[in-house]
C-alpha cells in the first residue's frame, strides 16, 4: 500500500490504488493534448461547412454567373464605350491615390519609426482613423468641404472648378479610404528592423537620400508591394464614397464598381456579373500575390528580428 | 508509489532518444536523471508523465506495479513542473494552484471552502501566502517555480516529476530552492524524479541518481557510488573534472611513471590500449621521488585566486598535460614556482579502455 | 539620450512635417468639418434629426446586425482559426488563403452576388424558400451580408496567437488532470480574449459602416431593411445636409465610443498576459 502523504500538507487522500487507473492496455493512445478524432472532424467539418457557404458559394456564384452568357459576351460588354471609360476611370483614380498614400506611408513610415518624439502613439491612431469610418462619410466629408454648402463651394463654381461631382472629388474619396494601408504595412515592419543600418549609412557618409535609397529601401521592398497591392486592391473596388462623391453622370464620373450597380439596376444582370466576375478575378490575383509576398515579408520580419536578438 | 519503466525505446526520425531503458523507482524516493542533453532523461521523464508515449509495443510504464503506458497524461495523476513553469498567465497564484482541484470530475471535487483551505496550506508550505492575489508576471523566477510545484502538489500527486526545475535561474536562487526542495520532500515524502545536467544539484538533491547517456542508462546509485565508484569513463567525467593519464599497458595494469594502476573495469589482461582517470584534487606533489610519487613533472602555472590553489604541469616523459588542486596551505607548504620539477603521485586512479573520448 | 537638437539619421522635419500636412488635409480637417457643420444646428434640431423613427429604425437594424454578425464571426472565427492552426486536411493551404476573399473582394461585387444567391431562386434561396425562410429583401440579409465582410477579422487576429501558443501550458493543464474540453474553455480560451476583442471590434466597425455589401441585398426600406449609411447617402441624394451630417455624427461617436471601450477591455484583460 502506498505511503499515506503527511496531512500536514492537506493532500487528498487518492484510496485504494490497486484500482486506480483504467485498463488500457488494449486501447491506442494519443497525445496528452490532442483532441479526440471525432471531435478534430467534428470541427474541420463545421469550419469547412462555415467556410463553404459563406465564401466559397460567393466565389462561384460570382464567376458562374459571369460566365453565363459566354466570354464573348462578356469581351462586348468590356468594350462597351461606358463601361470602357469606367475603366479608364478607375484605373486613373487608382494610378493617383496610390502612389500619393505611397509616399505618404514611406514618409510617416520614416517619421515614426527612425526618431523618437512624443505623441507618436496619437499620430499612429490618427492614420488608423480612416479605418473606422463609413465610406459614405467618407465621402460626406468632401462634399461638405467641397460641395454647395462647403467653405469653397461659391468660390469653386464662380472659377469653374469642380471637385465634388468631378473626377478630383473621386480621386479624394478614394485616396480616404485607402489612407492608411502603406503605413500600416511599413511602421511594423521598420520597427523591427531598426535603426541602425541607417546610422551605419551616415557614419559612412551616405547622404540621407542615399542612406533611404540604398539601405532602408531594399529593406522593406516586400512590406511597401505588400501595402500596395492591398491599397491599389481597395481603390479600385472602393464603392461606398465614390458613390457618394460621383455625379452619377454616366461615361463621366463612372468607377467601374459604379458601373456594376448601373448595369445590375438597369436589370442588365448578365452584364453587371460579366463585370463584377472580371473585379473578382483581379481579386483573386491580388490575394494570390498577397499571399507570395506575405511569405517574402514574414522573412524579412523574421530576419530583422534574429538580428535584433544576437 | 513505486514507477517502473521496462525496455522503453523511443524514436524521432532517425534520432533514437532512449535506447531499450529500464530503471525501477521506489514509493517516497528523490531520484535525478542525470546526463548531457541529448541523453534522454527529459524524453524519459514526459513518457512516465504521459506526455510523450513510447513507440508502440515498445516498453512499459508501471506506477506501483500497474501498467499506464497508454494512459494520457490527464489521467495519470503525475505532478509535473515544467523548466519554464508553464504557470497560467491569465490566473493569480491561488487560482494556478487550484486549477487542478478545480478541475476534478464533480464526484471528486472539492467544496469551495475545502478548495480554499487546501490552497492557502500549500502557499503557505512554498512561504507565499501574502502573494495569493499576484498574476505570475509579477513573480520572480523562484517564485514562480514555486507555484508550479504548488500547483502540481495540490492534487496530492502520487509521483512528482520536475523537468530541469531550476535551469532557468540564476546560481544562488537555485541553491536556495535545490535545499528547499530537499526539506518539501522530508516533509512530504511523495516520490520525486528529477532532470537536470547539473552534476553539482544531482549529487547534493538526490538519494540515488541515475546518469544517461544516448539514451541508455550509464549507471544508477547513490551520489557517493556514482562519485567514487564510476562504471565507465563517461560517469567519471560527467561527474566532474577529470584529468587522462596515458600510460604503458603491462599486463593486467597501466604503468604510468614507474607506478603500475590495475585496471578497474573487469580486471584481466588488458585487449586495448587503457587510460588512468585521475580528480585534480587525487594528486599529490612532492619534491622528491619516492613511494608512489612517481611520476616526474614541471610547474607550468600556478593559479592561487581563489579558495584553493590550481596548477598546471606538464609530465617530463610525454609532455603530458595535467590540472592539479591544491588547499592553500598544502602549496604554500610546498613553496611551489612556475618552472619547478616535482614528482606526482596519483590516487584514486580508475583505468578504463580508451574507447571513450572527452 | 540624444539632445533634441541634433538627430543622426536626416529627414525628421521634411517628413514629420509632410506626414502631418498630408494627415491634416486629406483625414483630420475633412473629419472635423463633420462636427464644424453639425455645430451649425441649434441642439433641438440636431436632436430632432438623430431621433427621427427612420433614423432610430436604421441604427437598431446597422448596430443590431453588426453586432450580431460580429459575434457569430467570433464563434467560427475561432473555430476556424483552430482548424487551420492546429489540423491538417487536404487543401488547407487554399483554404487558408482563401480565408481573405472579403477583403479582396470589392464590395459591390459581395453585394450583388450575395443578392443572386439569395433571392428566391438563387443557389441557397431555393433551398430555403421552401422552408419559409426569405433573405433577400429582409434585415436577415443585412445579416448575412455583414457576417461575410467581417468573417477574416477574427479568424486573422486569433490566427497568430494560436501559432505561437505555448504546448507546455497546455501539456500542464493536462497533467493536472484537465481534460481537452476543460483545458480550451479554462486556459486556452482567456488567452485568446485579447485577440477576440480586437477581432470583433474590428469586424463590428467594419460592418457598421459597410455600404456595398449590403444595400443590393437589403432591399432598403426605410424603417426596415434601411442601415444608417445608405439614410445617410439618401439624405445628401436630397441635398439634406444637415440631416446627413447629424446622422455623421451619430455614427462617427458610436464607432469611436464603440473602439475604445474594446481598446479599454483589451488593455484590461491583457495585463497579465505579457509575454515572460
Amino acid at each position: 500500500m502506498a505511503q499515506q502523504p503527511s496531512p500536514r500538507a492537506g493532500l487528498i487522500d487518492m484510496g485504494d490504488t490497486t484500482t486506480f487507473f483504467r485498463d488500457t492496455r488494449h486501447e491506442p493512445h494519443r497525445r496528452a493534448t490532442a483532441e479526440a478524432p471525432w471531435v478534430r472532424r467534428l470541427l474541420i467539418t463545421g469550419a469547412l461547412s462555415f467556410l463553404g457557404i459563406f465564401l466559397g458559394m460567393p466565389l462561384v456564384s460570382v464567376f458562374a454567373e459571369g460566365l453565363k452568357k459566354g466570354l464573348g459576351f462578356n469581351f462586348h460588354t468590356f468594350l462597351d464605350p461606358q463601361t470602357l471609360s469606367a475603366i479608364k476611370l478607375t484605373f486613373i483614380v487608382a494610378g493617383i491615390s496610390v502612389p500619393l498614400n505611397c509616399v505618404f506611408g514611406v514618409a510617416a513610415a520614416w517619421a515614426i519609426t527612425k526618431f523618437d518624439f512624443r505623441g507618436k502613439n496619437l499620430l499612429i491612431t490618427l492614420i488608423d482613423l480612416p479605418f473606422s469610418v463609413s465610406p459614405v462619410i467618407a465621402g460626406l466629408i468632401y462634399v461638405l468641404l467641397f460641395g454647395a454648402p462647403g467653405p469653397f463651394g461659391t468660390w469653386l463654381s464662380d472659377h469653374n472648378l469642380k471637385i465634388i461631382f468631378a473626377v478630383p472629388g473621386i480621386v479624394l474619396a478614394t485616396t480616404f479610404v485607402t489612407f492608411p494601408f502603406v503605413a500600416r504595412e511599413l511602421i511594423p515592419l521598420m520597427q523591427a528592423q531598426g535603426r541602425t543600418e541607417e546610422e551605419a549609412a551616415r557614419v559612412l557618409g551616405a547622404s540621407g537620400w542615399q542612406t533611404f535609397w540604398r539601405v532602408t529601401l531594399p529593406n522593406i521592398k516586400w512590406g511597401l508591394l505588400y501595402g500596395v497591392i492591398l491599397c491599389n486592391a481597395r481603390a479600385m473596388g472602393e464603392f461606398g464614397a465614390v458613390s457618394v462623391v460621383s455625379s452619377h453622370i454616366r461615361g463621366e464620373t463612372i468607377t467601374i464598381p459604379l458601373q456594376i450597380e448601373i448595369l445590375y439596376n438597369d436589370y442588365n444582370t448578365a452584364g453587371a456579373f460579366a463585370l463584377a466576375s472580371l473585379l473578382a478575378f483581379l481579386g483573386l490575383v491580388t490575394l494570390v500575390l498577397k499571399t507570395w509576398i506575405e511569405r517574402k515579408k514574414a522573412a524579412a520580419l523574421r530576419a530583422a528580428e534574429m538580428d535584433l536578438i544576437t | 508509489m513505486s514507477v517502473e519503466v521496462r525496455n522503453i525505446t523511443k524514436r524521432f526520425g532517425k534520432f533514437t532518444a532512449l535506447d531499450n531503458l529500464n530503471l525501477k523507482i521506489e514509493s517516497g524516493e528523490l531520484v535525478a536523471l542525470l546526463g548531457p542533453s541529448g541523453s534522454g532523461k527529459t524524453t524519459l521523464l514526459r513518457i512516465i508523465a504521459g506526455l510523450e508515449f513510447p513507440d508502440p509495443g515498445a516498453g512499459q510504464v508501471l506506477f506501483y506495479g500497474e501498467e499506464v503506458t497508454n494512459l494520457p497524461a490527464s489521467e495519470r495523476k503525475a505532478g509535473f513542473a515544467f523548466q519554464h513553469y508553464a504557470l497560467f498567465r491569465h490566473l493569480n497564484v491561488f487560482e494556478n494552484i487550484a486549477f487542478g482541484l478545480r478541475v476534478l470530475p464533480r464526484s471528486k471535487r472539492p467544496k469551495e471552502p475545502e478548495i480554499r483551505e487546501r490552497v492557502e496550506k500549500l502557499l503557505k508550505l512554498i512561504q507565499l501566502d501574502a502573494h495569493g492575489k499576484r498574476f505570475p508576471t509579477q513573480l520572480s523566477g523562484g517564485q514562480r517555480q514555486r507555484v508550479a510545484l504548488a500547483r502540481a502538489l495540490a492534487v496530492g500527486p502520487k509521483v512528482l516529476l520536475l523537468d530541469e526545475p531550476f535551469g532557468a535561474l540564476d546560481a544562488k536562487v537555485r541553491k536556495e530552492l535545490r535545499r528547499w526542495l530537499r526539506q518539501l520532500h522530508e516533509e512530504i515524502h511523495v516520490t520525486t524524479l528529477f532532470v537536470t545536467h547539473d552534476r553539482e544539484e544531482a549529487l547534493e538533491v538526490a538519494g540515488r541518481v541515475a546518469v544517461l547517456r544516448d539514451g541508455r542508462i550509464e549507471q544508477v546509485g547513490t551520489p557517493e557510488e556514482i562519485y567514487d565508484r564510476p562504471a565507465s569513463a563517461f560517469v567519471y567525467d560527467f561527474l566532474g573534472n577529470v584529468n587522462l593519464f596515458h600510460g604503458q599497458p603491462h599486463g593486467g595494469s597501466v604503468k604510468i611513471g614507474d607506478t603500475e594502476y590495475a585496471v578497474t573495469e573487469k580486471g584481466g589482461p588488458l585487449e586495448t590500449p587503457a587510460v588512468a582517470f585521475v580528480r585534480p584534487h587525487d594528486i599529490r606533489i612532492s619534491r622528491e621521488p619516492g613511494g608512489h610519487a612517481t611520476l616526474a613533472a614541471r610547474v607550468i602555472r600556478c593559479n592561487t585566486a581563489g579558495p584553493s590553489a590550481h596548477l598546471e604541469l606538464r609530465r617530463l616523459d610525454n609532455d603530458g598535460w595535467f590540472e592539479v588542486q591544491l588547499s592553500k596551505e598544502q602549496f604554500n607548504e610546498l613553496q611551489l614556482n612556475t618552472g619547478d620539477q616535482v614528482y606526482v603521485e596519483l590516487r584514486n586512479v580508475r583505468v578504463f579502455p580508451e574507447d571513450y573520448s572527452i | 539620450m540624444a539632445s533634441k537638437n541634433f538627430r543622426v539619421l536626416p529627414g525628421f522635419r521634411l517628413t514629420l512635417g509632410y506626414t502631418l500636412l498630408y494627415l491634416s488635409l486629406i483625414v483630420l480637417i475633412p473629419l472635423a468639418g463633420v462636427f464644424v457643420k453639425t455645430s451649425t444646428l441649434s441642439w433641438e434640431q440636431f436632436w430632432h434629426i438623430v431621433t427621427a423613427p427612420r433614423a432610430l429604425a436604421s441604427y437598431r437594424l446597422s448596430f443590431g446586425a453588426s453586432f450580431l454578425a460580429a459575434l457569430v464571426n467570433v464563434f467560427f472565427g475561432i473555430m476556424v482559426a483552430w482548424v487551420l492552426v492546429r489540423y491538417e486536411f487536404f487543401g488547407k493551404k487554399i483554404v487558408d488563403a482563401l480565408v481573405d476573399i472579403p477583403f479582396a473582394l470589392p464590395t459591390a461585387v459581395a453585394g450583388i452576388t450575395l443578392t443572386a444567391l439569395y433571392v428566391p431562386n438563387g443557389w441557397i434561396g431555393q433551398l430555403l424558400a421552401p422552408m419559409g425562410v426569405q433573405v433577400a429583401f429582409t434585415q436577415l440579409g443585412v445579416f448575412i451580408a455583414l457576417t461575410f465582410i467581417g468573417l477574416p477579422f477574427i479568424v486573422r487576429t486569433v490566427q497568430p496567437v494560436l501559432e505561437d501558443f505555448d504546448p507546455e501550458i497546455e501539456e500542464a493543464a493536462a497533467s493536472l488532470g484537465a481534460n481537452r474540453w476543460q483545458t480550451f474553455r479554462r486556459v486556452i480560451l482567456p488567452m485568446l480574449f485579447p485577440a477576440m476583442l480586437t477581432g470583433f471590434s474590428l469586424a463590428f466597425a467594419r460592418a457598421l459602416g459597410e455600404y456595398g455589401s449590403v444595400i443590393f441585398i437589403a432591399g432598403n426600406m426605410p424603417g426596415k431593411t434601411e442601415i444608417t449609411p445608405l439614410l445617410i447617402a439618401t439624405k445628401l441624394d436630397q441635398f439634406d445636409y444637415a440631416g446627413a451630417t447629424a446622422l455623421a455624427v451619430v455614427m462617427l461617436v458610436g464607432s469611436f465610443a464603440i473602439l475604445l471601450t474594446v481598446n479599454l477591455l483589451q488593455w484590461r484583460s491583457s495585463r497579465h498576459l505579457a509575454r515572460v
